[in-house]
């Protein structure tokens, strides 16, 4: 069922966005964040179709009478996050074995997951599901809305490349790296013979020896198309880097295939080489990280979205799938604090992600003609005290926070305990 | 012969440097146009706080005056609050060395004789702007000894105590006995050769221990020539009398009901450390005047995920113990993810705790829990100038601490 939708997907390799919402709608917002343009006070944004027809100061817009209203005005309205890498949302996102390119994150991806869920709660509102980092070769990924019942529901773009991982587990990095250099040499081989073959075969039908009417009919192996379009140079590879000890092999791997790379916090040794990364990478959800000298026991904290902003790298920031690096404000904040400017944070889960995907003509930031994926907050976007309100994805509304069941309980005991007329009555010391 | 001349010469130094270090303090510091939350009370804002000889000598709006010839700094923009307590704090000893396994029953053991001034967690603790921690011993034990409350700074730990016997940890629960098991012959190299091996036995074992402390008071009277108790049972009777809190490691609905139990058969004061599923007994811990103390609020999630020993740590357990008036802290716990302690407290913050509630969970609260809020914890005139400088409000999740004060001393390390 999954294996049609890709083949589809593959075949027309332009991106067919159905649109969830059709009707007229509005949104009046106290502040608009567009990311790449100024932010709008008090603004209005015209959703038609699910896509941004208007976006302007509210005295400039005249709302037309059928239009559903969205009022935000005490609000900040912000294009939803853009997640450019992520193995969450999949029953079993790790195949143990290491080499398997044909495999595809579509059988693995779990609607009902809670872990959806949890994305939209915060915010975000596309997500490029790949398998888990454990696994050499690890098959094709997905870019999902998090929101729908089935697979095909919530696609947005298939065929976005391919996860590969120099992560050694419980083995030594060079070792991997080998590995990793023999799958990719073992397809360049395969390839070769098959262009081979089918080179003699047409020069023996030139030359009589097989009858003209006779047509070549070898495929190239399904378990190897994937990897074959890998080292075409058709798909993308998402190769993640552990750490500064394998940022060498995967540059010498960057000038062969066409990749993106997904980079581990620890990277400090490696700083010098930041400078030689080309394109934006995906940062792993933990930015801090602790080094201590072995000579004076002098331990330093390096964050590694600050090493790749100093480096002039443009990065796209990951969120864990629980824990506090599962909130974006939280990302945000570890940026901020370590020197970060908040547009580039903010830019982060936008702009750069959207790119990488491809997609910075659909998504990413408010502009008139790209979709209408929009998020209300509560208050500013690197608050801890900033709440998601409503979150709409092609114009239609897939959640609110007055209907969120889990959060009710929440918010009826924080009412109670709202400031110190609660404190402590039985305050007797000790 | 020339040994006298050498230590007179040593002896000289050694006062020279001394007085150096006193001058050093007497030294009158005032800190200017801050915002001041002095802990338990409302933000003072354009605040005056001088400082000298590691105590705070004056705190009030601009009319305080600053003393003539004392160093001023100016704090604009900046927010000041006492240093931070975290109120079960782990260091980064190994389990081996946190839980003694000869016995499952130590409570004459101290966690201070364990402490490593060098121990990179309270370097990484201060810079954080925790500047004192209640330490205990690990959760391997039934009874596993006595805490301590250090400041987060120092050289080796005598100078660093503030409180040397401060706690009794008891652990409820699955973990003294997860794994364990009966010795049958061969040698103990493993400290899972041992009992309890189910949830009944732990208890069994709290409850012989207070029996036997029980026993022993009914006994001081008693006839000379009689062997004094164990130092064990001596301490256990220190609890009983309602001399030293027994902070109570319980995680599950089902021990912290079972903690409740065992302080009320025995009559002592609820302390519950890790308490995670709080919010399950909520209404039992308000009627036993419990005092909690939560672990981690980072880790908790919205539907309460499973965690250690079966608790479902769910957001906003402070909130529920807020809104029914029971006593709480907020710690790092034995959570080894746990973020920088007011990175907590500004968890707590996001799951509906107001914020002076938050950052009073990690300072005047902690200091009252282990009797030292005559000391530390707060910010007023006469107590330790522990106490943070922040970027600005430190709930704010890109707050950093500028600098961190223990004894009007600067402690921190630029990051």
């Amino acid at each position: 069922m999954n294996h049609s939708l890709l083949r589809i997907a593959i075949v027309c390799t332009t991106i067919a966005i159905p649109a969830l919402g059709q009707d007229l709608v509005a949104i009046k917002a106290k502040t608009i964040h567009t990311i790449t343009g100024p932010s709008i006070q008090d603004g209005v944004i015209l959703l038609q179709n699910g896509r941004i027809k208007t976006i302007a100061k509210a005295s400039d817009v005249e709302i037309p009478w059928s239009a559903t209203v969205i009022d935000a005005s005490d609000k900040i309205v912000m294009p939803t996050w853009v997640l450019a890498h992520s193995s969450g949302g999949m029953r079993g996102s790790n195949e143990s074995m290491q080499n398997v390119p044909w495999l595809t994150v579509a059988d693995a991806i779990d609607p009902a997951s809670t872990y959806f869920e949890g994305m939209l709660r915060n915010g975000v509102g596309t997500v490029h599901v790949l398998p888990g980092n454990n696994t050499l070769l690890a098959g094709s990924g997905l870019v999902v809305r998090p929101f729908g019942r089935t697979v095909e529901d919530m696609t947005v773009a298939a065929n976005t490349g391919m996860k590969m991982s120099l992560l050694a587990r419980g083995g030594s990095r060079l070792q991997k790296i080998r590995e990793m250099r023999r799958a990719i040499a073992e397809i360049r081989e395969y390839l070769a013979n098959f262009h081979r073959e089918k080179a003699e075969f047409e020069k023996e039908q030139a030359a009589g020896a097989i009858p003209e009417d006779k047509k070549w009919e070898k495929e190239i192996d399904r378990k190897k198309q994937a990897a074959v379009d890998l080292i075409e140079k058709k798909l993308k590879g998402w190769l993640y880097v552990p750490s500064f000890a394998e940022l060498d092999e995967a540059l010498r791997m960057g000038k062969d295939l066409d990749l993106n790379f997904v980079l581990g916090a620890n990277l400090d040794e490696a700083m010098p080489l930041l400078t030689k990364l080309k394109a934006a990478v995906v940062l792993d959800d933990a930015l801090e990280y602790f080094e201590t000298d072995p000579e004076t026991r002098k331990e330093k904290q390096y964050c590694s979205a600050k090493m790749l902003a100093d480096a002039g790298v443009p990065f796209a920031l990951s969120l864990a799938s629980s824990g506090p690096s599962s909130y974006p404000w939280w990302q945000f904040g570890t940026c901020v604090r370590n020197g970060i400017s908040r547009q580039q944070a903010l830019e982060a889960l936008t702009m750069v992600p959207a790119k990488m995907l491809g997609l910075s003509d659909q998504i990413g930031s408010l502009e008139v003609g790209k979709l209408g994926n929009i998020q209300i907050l509560t208050g500013d976007p690197l608050q801890a005290t900033t709440w998601v309100d409503t979150v709409v994805l092609e114009g239609a509304v897939v959640y609110e926070r007055s209907k969120d069941p889990r959060l009710k309980y929440l918010f009826e005991a924080a009412k109670k305990a709202d400031e110190p007329k609660a404190t402590s009555k039985k305050d007797e010391g000790k | 012969m020339t040994r006298p001349i050498v230590q007179v010469l040593l002896q000289a130094s050694v006062t020279l440097l001394l007085t150096a270090l006193a001058t050093a303090q007497q030294e009158v510091t005032a800190y200017t146009n801050a915002h001041i939350l002095p802990g338990g009370k409302p933000t003072i804002s354009n605040a005056t706080m001088v400082v000298s000889g590691g105590k705070i000598l004056a705190l009030g709006g601009a009319d305080v005056k600053v003393p003539d010839g004392a160093k001023v700094i100016d704090c604009k923009g900046m927010t000041i609050t006492p240093g931070l307590i975290d109120a079960s704090f782990q260091s980064s000893n190994n389990q081996q060395d946190l839980n003694e396994q000869s016995e499952e029953v130590t409570p004459h053991l101290r966690i201070l004789d364990n402490i490593d001034p060098e121990d990179p967690l309270f370097r990484r603790a201060r810079n954080n702007g925790v500047t004192a921690v209640h330490i205990m011993p690990g959760t391997r034990n039934v009874i596993g000894g006595l805490g301590c409350v250090i400041k987060t700074y120092g050289s080796d730990p005598k100078s660093m105590v503030i409180k040397a016997d401060a706690s009794m940890r008891i652990v409820m629960g699955a973990e003294p006995s997860n794994g364990n098991r009966a010795i049958r012959g061969g040698r103990v190299n493993s400290m899972y050769y041992r009992r309890p091996t189910s949830r009944m036995g732990v208890i069994w074992s709290v409850r012989r221990a207070f029996y036997d402390a029980k026993e022993a008071l009914t006994k001081t009277q008693g006839a000379p020539g009689d062997a004094p108790p164990s130092p064990g049972t001596q301490i256990m009777m220190q609890v009983l009398q309602g001399k030293l809190t027994a902070v109570t490691t319980a995680r599950s609905e089902q021990d912290l009901r079972t903690a409740l139990r065992i302080a009320e058969e025995f009559g002592y004061e609820t302390v519950i450390d890790e308490a995670q599923d709080a919010y399950m007994v909520a209404d039992e811990l308000a009627k036993k005047n419990a005092v909690v103390m939560l672990g981690a609020p980072s880790a908790e999630t919205i539907s309460g995920s499973a965690a250690q020993d079966g608790s479902a740590p769910r957001s906003g357990t402070v909130a529920v113990l807020a809104s029914k008036g029971i006593r709480f802290v907020i710690t790092t716990g034995t959570n080894p993810s746990a973020l920088p302690l007011i990175r907590e407290a500004m968890f707590a913050h996001r799951f509906g705790l107001g914020p002076q509630l938050a950052l009073d969970a990690i300072t005047i609260e902690p200091a009252k829990l282990l009797g030292l809020d005559d000391r530390i914890g707060s910010l007023a005139t006469g107590k330790d100038a522990d106490f943070v400088i922040w970027s600005h409000n430190p709930l704010d999740p890109a707050a950093v601490a500028v600098s961190v004060h223990i004894n009007g001393m600067s402690v921190s390390q630029p990051r």
